[in-house]
């Protein structure tokens, strides 16, 4: 027959794993959504100039994107590989796969602020709304990102 | 037999504020929201402030004469940069220079230059007589390396040019030898050349730029004027435009109530959000003191049945209360200062304001302010847990339940 103290600890183990699997589940669609937001932002909740029609116009009249276009392709991109991480939170939540998730979402957080900023950069007129209003929305998004792969990284169990 | 825990005074804070995390996530939002907003107020009227006086005082000038039909364009070319070209007789100027009080005349050109693509915005050229400028003259002579010399020019902050690099305006190009330093108004958005280099600009550029420029010979666009000390600008201002018919003075306490009647609705708006925000949480937080007081009767009294004094009990009460009150304040604080600063472009297009992030004493002090705030409140708001709890009698309550 097991002893009750044994018995009360796993009991008490099981209800700490249930509690801290929903956090986890919960840090994961935390994760997926802010990579959709993101990844919309340059086009969509904060578009880039292009969206509003201003262009780079060359001498034979070629329309090329301005710095502002090619940053919101990456951060297209970074964007998908944030929501990979956290899908990858809710298919697995091994303490191992929550240091892995941590470690690259500090990372790709860092490279969703580096990418407008120093990387490639934006628009240099402080009127264009890719500085106004694009710039901000990517920095405060990476701040989020960073935020929540530390403290995954913190909460080891 | 294990060791048991420290038994501390901030040890069993800690322990009392982790108890309860989803309360108390609630009551340091609460206190954040309080901090950031009384923040926000201060931040905004401060770098609107800051702004002018930086850049009041970069113009040099105690008065500034201007056409009078173009009396609002020259306040915007002052405050937000936006090109104007507009000109009145010289003759005006030779008038201006002569009337009494005024110590210093200083005659400018304004030109608006072209917008040539997505990428290159109008700036604000502004021609001026070396020998007579009291404005630029001021920054050279701290800047003695300086020389404005043949197409030379000066240039704002906010202009995207390094020194010893070239822009062209009208065709001519021009040599960049300075960049002024930020000052959050229009002067950010100019150039500064001289008169001969801005007629030869001109006199070329039917040839060489997309559009002629005219500067009609003998106009200027406005007269900088300083007055001896000692003698009221208003008194010289009004002598101006009897003497110089066909004029408009703007002074610097125009444009600052210019720039006070486009913010103060903001910060009204900003200062109302603070009062409303602390007339509800005070009784809200107080509430939920009240409620968590009730909760922890026992465990209040169980304290005083091991032999904590009522002061002892008193002290973790309203240091729990000020803990969360800190906590929030300080994320309140640094969330506002972070998205404001981080939004000041997006602010000063978007208001029409002048503005720059304030000097780092003035943050301090708001920062200070808005978390005495947050403080003061949440020591209200403990008020009527504390009296609850120094008036209960331990064994009655632990028997009681």
């Amino acid at each position: 027959m097991l002893d009750n103290k044994y018995l009360n600890i796993t009991i008490w183990q099981l209800l700490v794993t249930m509690n801290s699997d929903k956090m986890v589940n919960g840090i994961g669609a935390l994760l997926v959504l802010l990579g959709v937001v993101v990844a919309l932002t340059s086009w969509i909740i904060f578009p880039v100039c292009e969206m509003h029609g201003l262009y780079v116009e060359t001498k034979t009249g070629t329309k090329l994107p301005m710095p502002c276009g090619y940053t919101a392709r990456a951060e297209t991109g970074i964007g998908a590989l944030i929501v990979v991480a956290g899908g990858l939170l809710l298919a697995r939540g091994t303490r191992e796969t929550r240091q892995a998730v941590g470690v690259f979402s500090v990372a790709t957080g860092v490279l969703v602020i580096l990418f407008p900023t120093f990387l490639i950069g934006m628009c240099k007129l402080a009127d264009h709304p890719c500085r106004q209003l694009t710039l901000p929305g990517l920095e405060i998004l990476g701040i989020i990102v960073i935020i929540i792969g530390g403290y995954l990284l913190w909460k080891r169990e | 037999m294990s060791k048991p825990p420290d038994f501390r005074f901030f040890s069993l804070i800690v322990r009392n504020l982790t108890n309860r995390p989803y309360r108390n996530i609630a009551t340091v939002f609460a206190f954040a929201i309080i901090a950031g907003t009384f923040f926000s107020s201060q931040y905004l009227m401060s770098g609107a402030q800051q702004s002018l006086d930086t850049g009041i005082s970069r113009m040099g000038a105690d008065i500034l004469v201007v056409p009078e039909d173009y009396a609002g364009a020259g306040q915007t070319v002052i405050l937000s940069g936006t090109p104007s070209s507009f000109f009145f007789a010289d003759s005006g100027f030779e008038k201006i220079s002569r009337i009494h009080g005024v110590a210093k005349a200083s005659p400018q050109i304004y030109i608006a230059t072209l917008f040539a693509s997505c990428c290159a915005a109008p700036v604000q050229m502004i021609a001026i007589d070396p020998e007579r400028d009291f404005t630029i003259s001021t920054w050279l002579k701290k800047n003695p390396e300086v020389k404005i010399g043949k197409d030379d020019i000066i240039i704002g902050s906010a202009i995207i040019q390094d020194v010893g690099k070239d822009l062209m305006f009208y065709g001519h190009t021009f040599h960049v030898v300075g960049v002024l330093e930020q000052t959050g108004m229009g002067v950010d958005n100019a150039v500064f050349t001289r008169f001969e280099d801005a007629y030869v600009m001109a006199a070329e550029s039917g040839e060489k730029a997309v559009k002629k420029l005219t500067i009609p010979e003998g106009m200027v666009s406005a007269v900088l004027v300083k007055v001896d000390p000692g003698t009221s600008p208003a008194a010289v201002a009004s002598e101006i435009m009897t003497q110089v018919p066909g004029t408009k003075v703007i002074m610097s306490n125009g444009l600052l109530n210019a720039v006070s009647g486009q913010l103060g609705a903001t910060t009204r708006i900003l200062y109302s959000a603070s009062l409303a925000v602390t007339i509800v949480s005070i009784p809200l937080l107080g509430l939920i003191s009240v409620m968590v007081a009730h909760e922890r009767k026992k465990e209040v009294s169980i304290l005083r049945a091991l032999g904590a004094s009522k002061s002892f009990v008193v002290r973790l009460m309203l240091a729990e209360s000020f803990s969360l009150a800190i906590i929030g304040g300080f994320i309140g604080i640094g969330a506002s200062a972070g998205i404001l600063m981080i939004y000041q472009d997006f602010i000063r297009i978007t208001l029409k304001i002048p503005f720059i992030i304030p000097s780092p004493t003035a943050m301090l002090v708001q920062g200070g302010s808005a978390l005495l705030l947050s403080i003061v409140i949440g020591g209200i708001a403990s008020l009527y847990p504390v009296f609850l709890i120094t008036r209960s009698a331990p064994y009655e309550t632990i028997r009681g339940g």
